[in-house]
């Protein structure tokens, strides 16, 4: 089918030079998620009648342009004194791959599956030499019937899929605008500013002992095969689902409705759980949430500021839903900025721990993305994504959750779920009834040749 | 106290003495003058008149005296060279996204090659003590991983430097493609069939009997030698322009093997360009920037050692690459010492010249005990434009000719900002004079260049026109940051 050649390999570097010195600090929630890394893919169709290679050759230009305003993004990962990260901007550059795919994107995405997909984002492991490891990898595939896709990698360790997406769009203003109108801020680290009366305060325990349990509990990554699926939910079906979890609480009559992500969430929590055969309750699972509306920061916010959180599955049958989506929105109103500040400090204080393999814990890893807006990064006037797809990496033993915002002509409750299991489990929960009930359209699935 | 003002009384006399003997003529020639004009005023006009009949004027010798007169004019204008006039000229500024920051090329050097670790530490630490910034380019075929430098490439980056710099002079100068009756085209390494003179013949559809000269393999100071030819063809042909073309092409030159001598090109040369219109044309007299005075070209090539100095070769693993031997300063420090001699009547002041004579007759004749007199070239130049081959090369012409900092500033900053760029190094350096509004009419300027062979040219220009502030060229945008100081050794 589409068949891949990579065509070269070279660095780019931002069109300024960084002040010689300057050095960006990792925050303690940057350091939790070192071993992990980030691969997006943005899909776009191109004009037609241009020439292959003339896209790759502008983007070439304007992503220069846009990493002058990211030195920490051209930077290197270097030790300091206390053994910590820390990234020194030396302008070394971002390592840029170009290649070439036969057919077109449209072609492409009915076929496309998660194997193949991550074809389209280079990536390498780091390497020995530290100092020479690129933390961030852009590919750039042109179609040769028309069509783009641009695969962006980076480590979690600088930044999350949030941060990404902003770079992705910095980048992208940049292609059409010109400029950048939202230059990025760069904090040196998260807000710390403790209220008054903290000497009393009892730390809330319940997120530092899911943090304190992964750092023990972790299980080296396995090799089973995973197969990604992406469904896309459009208005209606989420408002079915909604319905469908929305609980009657017993003194008045009004029902309840939990939000998209809670109603996916526990959608699919109580799928997969039936899936991987647990009859008796469902499996436990974290739930990741971006904090930066919580601990009030600056969209322009540069770094990690996703929270996990464990949600305990004991309770209830698989069959609710809504006391799943309830008991997800249980633990999300518990995080609050004091809960986060605590968390941020117990992590700084053990600091010289093994990382955070979010992989290796045991759990189910339900991630909020709802709020990223990949869509509104158009490189040209008129060409916005037709999908975006998000890959965290290494998968958790018990499989992923990925709930992503649909394209906006979907309407604005549309949401794509992107769910990675083995490959048994996720030829079975594309034949569950619940699952099937809402006929969500299949966006990427199994490879059909 | 005492030596302060031994040391003011000194210079006085010092300033006394080059006055007296640099202006000698005019002392003889006052007092003659004055005792004619006060021997004629004394006189009454009938004796004027006495004296004026005596001399019996008949129309042979008033005739056969004019008609020698006018001859003897005729000589001297015919025999004159033609004055060459350098109209404008225009540098080549790489687009930003080409920029090799330190840290990149060390990574890069890294990656190319993995079983040698100890000659990529010996590159860093060039990097570091080389004199260059963070801002300079290099074209973007060294940045592939593996570097992939092919004929495509370097023809893609020649077109790149070549019309534009060329499309910026035409514009400046509002020169017409069909008036331009010699082309020199000079770039060291790369030289394709066709050649490049024949390539900006095609892309400007230059006239079919235009001269045109490719000058390939000659190094750094190759374009002081077009200018040379570009002089002597101008001597021939009268009411004629020449465009004088001269870069480097980087794309090919990176090395990937493990001798030393042969690494120093991949951490000081960069890409770089430069295009100058010379004319002969009396028209364009007025208009014109400088008016090349002298043109001194040496070559120690007879000397086998300076011959073998900067040679390309293949290393022992069969890699191509040039080297560079460890003699070069010694080398470059005789061939201009050559250079020098002969310059040196023909551009310094006849207080220096008596100076430097005298020293000579006390060394060689007296055979007294004399360090031998260097002479002051500041009094016979405003300005220095020293080929920005390295930072030691710059150390050492700043020592031996005994310039200051500011004198070889604009080396030094072009070193910085651009890199080594091989021939047209000299012309960014210039612009950088230019830039910072220190060219004033009747300013003197000493182009310096050395290359392989081994050569050392100098060109001497006079400004014509004082050049104002803002100047076009590739300084526009960042000469409000220079000079900067360039620390001894990079933190890389």
């Amino acid at each position: 089918m589409a068949e891949i050649s990579y065509i070269c390999k070279r660095t780019v570097v931002s069109t300024k030079p960084v002040q010689p010195g300057k050095t960006h600090p990792l925050s303690a929630l940057d350091r939790a998620m070192d071993h992990n890394r980030v691969r997006i893919v943005y899909y776009y169709r191109t004009p037609p009648g241009r020439e292959v290679g003339e896209v790759t050759k502008r983007l070439r230009e304007t992503i220069s342009e846009m990493l002058t305003s990211f030195p920490m993004v051209t930077g290197r990962l270097q030790r300091n004194e206390e053994g910590q990260w820390v990234v020194k901007c030396n302008d070394a550059g971002v390592r840029m791959v170009e290649a070439r795919a036969k057919g077109s994107v449209g072609e492409w995405l009915k076929s496309v599956d998660r194997e193949k997909e991550l074809k389209l984002v280079h990536w390498e492991d780091m390497f020995h030499k530290i100092y020479f490891w690129s933390t961030f990898y852009v590919q750039l595939t042109e179609f040769e019937e028309g069509g783009l896709a641009i695969g962006f990698s980076c480590t979690h360790l600088l930044a999350d899929p949030i941060c990404a997406t902003m770079i992705i769009k910095a980048w992208a203003d940049t292609s059409l605008l010109g400029e950048m109108p939202n230059p990025p801020l760069f904090h040196s680290s998260l807000p710390l500013i403790r209220p008054v009366n903290s000497i009393n305060h009892n730390p809330y325990t319940h997120l530092i002992n899911h943090y304190k349990s992964s750092l023990d509990n972790s299980t080296p990554v396995t090799n089973t095969k995973y197969t990604t699926i992406a469904l896309l939910f459009t208005n209606p079906m989420v408002q079915a689902c909604m319905e469908m979890a929305r609980t009657h609480p017993e003194a008045h009559g009004t029902p309840i409705f939990p939000s998209p992500f809670e109603a996916l969430a526990g959608l699919f929590w109580t799928c997969i759980s039936n899936v991987k055969g647990w009859r008796e309750g469902l499996i436990n699972m974290s739930i990741c949430l971006d904090m930066r509306k919580v601990l009030g920061l600056d969209e322009g916010f540069f770094g990690n500021c996703m929270v996990y959180n464990a949600v305990r599955g004991g309770d209830f049958n698989r069959h609710e839903i809504s006391k799943a989506a309830m008991a997800i929105r249980g633990v999300m109103e518990k995080m609050d900025s004091e809960e986060i500040m605590d968390l941020i400090q117990w992590l700084e204080c053990d600091s010289n721990r093994s990382s955070v393999l979010m992989g290796g814990c045991e759990h189910l890893i339900c991630t909020n993305l709802e709020d990223v807006e990949p869509y509104s990064a158009k490189f040209e006037e008129g060409y916005a994504p037709v999908r975006v797809s998000y890959h965290i990496e290494p998968v958790s033993t018990k499989g992923q959750v990925l709930i992503l915002p649909a394209p906006p002509e979907e309407g604005p409750l549309s949401r794509v779920v992107m769910v990675t299991l083995p490959e048994n489990e996720a030829v079975k929960l594309c034949k569950d009834v619940r699952v099937l009930s809402f006929s969500p359209t299949i966006l990427m699935g199994f490879n059909k040749n | 106290m005492a030596s302060l003002s031994n040391s003011v009384k000194l210079k006085y006399i010092k300033l006394g003495y080059q006055y007296l003997v640099n202006h000698i003529l005019t002392f003889f020639l006052i007092p003659i003058l004055m005792g004619f004009l006060i021997k004629i005023l004394s006189l009454g006009p009938d004796q004027i008149y006495e004296i004026g009949s005596s001399l019996h004027f008949d129309l042979l010798q008033f005739l056969g005296s004019s008609l020698m007169i006018i001859f003897l004019a005729t000589v001297y204008f015919m025999s004159k060279p033609r004055s060459v006039y350098l109209v404008d000229y225009a540098c080549f500024k790489p687009p930003a996204s080409y920029r090799v920051p330190h840290a990149t090329l060390v990574k890069h050097l890294r990656l190319s090659n993995k079983d040698n670790p100890e000659i990529v530490e010996f590159q860093r630490r060039i990097l570091q003590r080389s004199g260059l910034g963070d801002e300079t380019c290099l074209a973007p075929a060294n940045l592939y991983i593996p570097p992939t430098p092919s004929l495509e490439a370097s023809r893609a980056e020649a077109e790149l430097i070549l019309f534009s710099v060329i499309d910026d002079l035409l514009k400046k100068t509002g020169t017409k493609t069909k008036d331009i009756d010699i082309l020199i085209v000079n770039c060291s390494i790369v030289s394709p069939t066709p050649s490049l003179s024949a390539m900006v013949i095609n892309k400007y559809k230059l006239r079919s009997n235009i001269k045109s000269f490719n000058l390939s393999g000659m190094g750094c100071s190759a374009s002081l030698i077009s200018i040379d030819l570009a002089r002597e063809l101008l001597q021939v042909h009268p009411n004629s322009c020449a465009i004088v073309v001269s870069t480097e092409i980087t794309t090919p030159n990176y090395y990937s093997g493990n001798e030393r001598s042969m690494v120093l090109i991949n951490c000081l040369f960069r890409m770089g360009g430069a295009a100058i219109l010379l004319s002969n044309k009396k028209a364009d007299r007025s208009r014109s920037k400088y008016q090349l005075l002298h043109l001194v070209r040496t070559h120690k090539g007879a000397d086998d050692k300076a011959y073998r100095c900067i040679h390309e070769q293949e290393d022992t693993q069969g890699i191509q690459g040039v080297s560079l031997s460890k003699d070069l300063m010694l080398i470059a420090g005789e061939a201009l010492k050559s250079n020098i001699t002969t310059i040196g009547p023909l551009v310094l002041p006849a207080s220096e010249q008596l100076n430097f004579l005298f020293t000579l007759i006390g060394q060689k004749i007296l055979k007294l005990k004399w360090k031998p007199y260097i002479p002051d070239f500041k009094q016979a130049f405003e300005h220095f434009c020293i080929h920005a081959g390295g930072r030691g090369v710059i150390d050492e012409l700043q020592k031996k000719l005994q310039l200051s900092a500011k004198d070889v500033e604009a080396s030094r900053m072009t070193l910085h900002r651009f890199g080594n760029t091989s021939s047209s190094s000299i012309w960014y350096e210039m612009n950088y004079i230019e830039s910072k509004g220190r060219m004033k009419k009747g300013d003197r300027i000493w182009q310096i260049a050395f290359g392989s062979g081994f050569k050392c040219n100098s060109a001497v220009w006079k400004c014509n026109r004082t050049i104002t502030t803002p100047t076009d060229g590739p300084w526009l945008d960042c000469i409000g940051r220079y000079p900067v100081s360039i620390s001894q050794v990079l933190d890389l």
